[in-house]
């Protein structure tokens, strides 16, 4: 009951700002930015000013934690409508088409995403994930993870704030693989220069954006001097471009045990693919774990807002425990980068409220709270 | 020298030129120096495009006087609209006698392939300062200049109904800064006209006319009496306008052409000329349409653009006053949006600015108005989505 009164009263509240907003007159002032009529804008937006966004649930607990993100926009009253879709390799009888979803990404221009499982053997004898598959329809070239330390989070490493942006499209990922004689299975390694210098330019243009400092480039060509040379020769080219950010290399393997041992001193990292995944899952792990880091893949057309660590998290499936942090993040990052900075604003203080107040934990963070006392903490912290 | 002139004039190959003089630079001048010394097309080497997720980076200049404030409201309606445009904020010092901050926002419209500015203030007179705006453009090799402009009925001016397009050549001619004193007291000053380059913006222009079903193409020039190099200049357009036969095209000498736009500017519809003609003409104009802070300017070169104020004032004189008229500014936002193909987001402000200045009548000072820079900003906040 005290719920519903709370979300009645917060709809109010926010149909008394957007009167407010309608008549504010300040040039200089933040109230200037207003909710309505900025939905109202969107050229993506329907008739009532609302925003679509393309939502793929995924396996494992995806299903629990974007439900806990609708409700949270729901109770925040965020004006973005969903389009669902089921979609899932595991489950091929009854997933969405692959066309339908990037119809309606490519239309939409942003998606939110759970996890999608990969069974270890193909069945169809395919050697492309679904994941993939939807990477390269949609060109979703770079994979953005923002590590960051979350209050009251306890970890071994306290304020680690790194940025790990990892090409996602070829590489180890290139699904070729070949059996030239019984027993020897070749597997190509996929590097080219236009799309190493892709990801080069996006990393240093997102450090630009950021106000970073330096960029890291994470390789191997001490050992694959052809292949990574290539990626590590577009990074230095690159380099050149961008005078006042700093530019260093690492070779992986150090990498790692740098990031274990002094994660600080990283900013931004921008990797090959596996290497990518690689550090992405390490530096998750330094953090919180899977159900605290939010990611995000581009192309240069549509941003897909997904986990940073994808785990699907089967053994929790129905058990109400996964942690949807993550998830919220996700949705906060959305919010950004489709200009309702407000909503983005009073969804992350949100999770950073509950967090710091420590009461209302889920088993990943040492508490014994569900997933769903945790959405409702946060639904309850948005102000 | 003329006879050398003219000899390299009847060379029908228009492309061994730029080879030529290339080749010629010697091999210990910078990029830098071989732009300015050698006014060639340059190769520019192609750096992916910056658009993540539908977001575009583009590169900020405020420059001098009113630039930084007029850009503080550009920023502000962006946010307000929701323009998914990310700007890179790239700050000038004028007083510095190094070109380290002009070279580093080069670099970042290099790789963000879109810029902003205002107009960047020189303040060092020493000779070996080249001036910032001209050092931008011709290394960015930005060599067609466009300033559309149209009369707003909102503006009290002699003329109605005025709707003029000005392309100008944006690198050469009388802007190669090359000067020198050969003995004491004489001093020559090169004005550089090169086949490949007046080819190129003829081109463009007619293009442009073609594009935007413009009907007439005027080229401006002074070849009675500078006969080889406006000469070449109104010679390439001619040759030029044989390809384009639904588009009329004629000639007109800069002094007439000048007395004619003051006198009955209606005839005029797409204007074509060299470098300095072309900054005396659009600031006729834009005097024409109610000064200087209406109109907006574009840069084009093979692959940057650059959107500016339109007839490149710095106005430092009323910086921080609250009187300067920020629409020039934000016609040059509303530019820059149309050339990321955000049409969407550039129509609602376009509408809001022409409901302001035509319906409202808010406008500042110098177009006849007494509202204050951020009373104009505010009204078309107001009208922004509501017209």
């Amino acid at each position: 009951m005290s719920l519903i009164n709370r979300t009645l009263f917060r709809t109010l509240v926010q149909g008394t700002q957007h009167v407010k907003a309608l008549h504010t007159s300040s040039v200089n002032a933040e109230k200037n930015v207003c909710y309505a009529p900025i939905s109202a804008m969107q050229p993506n937006a329907n008739k009532e000013g609302r925003i679509k966004c393309t939502l793929i649930p995924g396996d494992g607990v995806g299903p629990e934690l974007v439900y806990a993100v609708q409700e949270v926009f729901k109770a925040a009253n965020i004006p973005v409508d969903f389009e669902s879709f089921f979609f899932s390799e595991v489950n091929p009888t009854l997933s969405a088409p692959l066309e339908d979803v990037v119809n309606s990404v490519a239309k939409n221009k942003i998606c939110i995403k759970g996890i999608l499982a990969t069974p270890d053997f193909s069945h169809t004898g395919e050697l492309q994930t679904l994941n993939m598959k939807l990477r390269n329809a949609l060109d979703l070239y770079a994979n953005v993870v923002h590590v960051k330390s979350l209050p009251n989070v306890k970890c071994r490493h306290h304020d680690v704030d790194c940025i790990i942006i990892r090409e996602q499209t070829e590489g180890e990922y290139s699904a070729l693989e070949h059996e030239s004689v019984p027993g020897v299975v070749e597997c190509l390694k996929i590097i080219t220069a236009a799309k190493s210098e892709r990801i080069a330019k996006f990393a240093f243009d997102y450090a630009v954006k950021m106000g970073r400092k330096k960029v890291t480039a994470v390789h191997k060509a001490n050992i694959m001097k052809l292949g990574d040379g290539l990626f590590l020769r577009s990074c230095e080219q690159m380099a050149k471009l961008y005078p006042r950010i700093e530019f260093e290399k690492m070779i992986v393997d150090n990498c790692t045990m740098q990031m274990v041992s002094n994660p600080n001193q990283f900013d931004v990292m921008v990797t090959p693919n596996l290497y990518g995944n690689i550090v992405d899952n390490l530096a998750s792990g330094l953090v919180g774990g899977a159900g605290v880091v939010a990611g995000a893949s581009y192309s240069a057309e549509c941003a897909v807002f997904e986990q940073g660590a994808r785990h699907i998290f089967s053994g929790a499936v129905g058990k109400n425990i996964a942690n949807p942090t993550a998830m919220l993040l996700c949705s906060a990052n959305l919010l950004a980068h489709v200009n309702l900075h407000n909503y983005s604003k009073m969804i992350k203080n949100a999770i950073n409220k509950v967090l710091k107040d420590g009461k209302v934990r889920t088993k990943d963070l040492g508490g014994q709270s569900t997933t769903k006392d945790f959405t409702f903490a946060v639904i309850h912290s948005l102000a | 020298m003329a006879v050398r002139l003219l000899a390299k004039l009847r060379v029908p190959e228009i492309r061994n030129v730029a080879n030529f003089s290339s080749a010629a630079a010697p091999a210990t001048l910078s990029d830098f120096d071989v732009q300015h010394k050698t006014p060639v097309i340059r190769k520019q080497q192609l750096i992916p495009k910056a658009q993540y997720g539908g977001r575009h980076a583009v590169t900020m200049l405020p420059g001098g006087g009113i630039g930084p404030e007029c850009m503080g409201y550009v920023r502000e309606i962006f946010k307000y609209v929701g323009a998914p445009v990310d700007f890179e904020v790239v700050d000038i010092d004028p007083t510095m006698d190094n070109d380290d901050d002009v070279q580093y926002a080069i670099t970042t419209i290099k790789r963000n392939g879109v810029g902003i500015k205002g107009n960047i203030e020189t303040k060092s007179e020493a000779a070996y300062v080249t001036s910032r705006n001209v050092a931008l453009r011709n290394e960015l090799d930005m060599y067609a200049y466009v300033l559309n402009c149209k009369s707003y009925p909102g503006v009290v001016t002699r003329h109605k109904d005025i709707d003029v397009c000005i392309i100008r050549q944006n690198t050469e001619g009388e802007y190669a800064m090359l000067e020198h004193e050969s003995v004491n007291g004489v001093i020559e000053s090169m004005k550089v006209v090169t086949a490949s380059n007046s080819l190129r913006v003829a081109r463009f222009a007619f293009e442009y006319a073609k594009r935007n079903g413009r009907k007439k193409v005027t080229t401006v020039h002074k070849a009675n009496i500078m006969k080889l190099s406006d000469g070449l200049f109104l010679e390439t357009s001619r040759r030029l306008a044989k390809e384009y036969p639904d588009i009329e095209h004629n000639d007109m000498i800069i002094d007439n052409c000048c007395m004619q736009l003051v006198a009955k500017p209606h005839q005029f519809d797409v204007m074509l000329m060299t470098n300095l003609y072309g900054s005396i003409v659009s600031n006729v104009v834009c005097g024409l349409l109610g000064g200087a802070g209406l109109l907006s300017g574009r840069n084009y070169g093979d692959h940057y653009a650059v959107f500016e104020p339109g007839t490149r004032n710095t106005g430092t004189a009323i910086a921080g006053k609250n009187v300067a008229n920020p629409v020039a500014m934000i016609n040059a936002s509303i530019d820059m949006l149309e050339h990321l193909g955000h049409h969407f987001h550039a129509d609602l402000i376009r509408r809001a600015v022409n409901k302001t200045i035509n319906v409202d009548r808010v406008m500042t000072s110098d177009v006849g108005g007494t509202a204050s820079s951020t009373d104009v900003v505010n009204a078309i906040i107001g009208n922004i989505g509501r017209c």
